[in-house]
């Protein structure tokens, strides 16, 4: 599969679960509803995940809402859940 | 648009391997299937290291990636 714009990835995965990696050792998952260029984006049945160390042990917890805004600034990745 | 020896490379580089280093530290090494102006970058069957190639696999991901421009330091071709 080629296209000719790396944002197309996302046109062509909305109402799909994507994986979204963010700053700052947190992930989100969801239903793509929309997007923009700004990489802003609104998940639904969004579920977040928190990674961090306790006692140098790695921790993870989770969130979850039924509709989620995340501003384009934190996002690093985006791909389709395997 | 005025092609200059940056955006000549970039155009370059698509469908080849590449390397992409973030800010974070975060490597990302796959096929360079297509990029934007704003460096944002699109690969397939991309693996996820931290720093270097050499410091080991931390992710394989089956399907196409989407790396964010803003997040990124430098792209070269492997």
């Amino acid at each position: 599969m080629s296209l000719d714009a790396p944002l197309d990835l996302l046109k062509l995965n909305l109402d799909e679960k994507i994986y979204v990696k963010l700053r700052g050792a947190r992930e989100l998952s969801g239903i793509l509803q929309a997007f923009d260029s700004h990489c802003n984006i609104v998940l639904s049945d969004a579920i977040e995940t928190k990674y961090e160390l306790v006692d140098g042990e790695l921790k993870s917890t989770e969130r979850n809402s039924e509709m989620l805004f995340v501003r384009g600034d934190s996002v690093t990745l985006i791909t389709t859940e395997e | 648009m005025s092609s200059t020896v940056s955006t000549d490379f970039l155009s370059s580089i698509i469908g080849r391997p590449v390397s992409v280093k973030l800010h974070s530290g975060m490597l990302y090494q796959g096929k360079l299937e297509s990029i934007d102006g704003f460096m944002n970058v699109a690969l397939s069957n991309a693996t996820e290291h931290y720093e270097n190639s050499n410091n080991g696999l931390l992710h394989k991901y089956p399907n196409e990636v989407f790396v964010r421009g803003t997040q990124v330091l430098y792209i070269s071709e492997i």
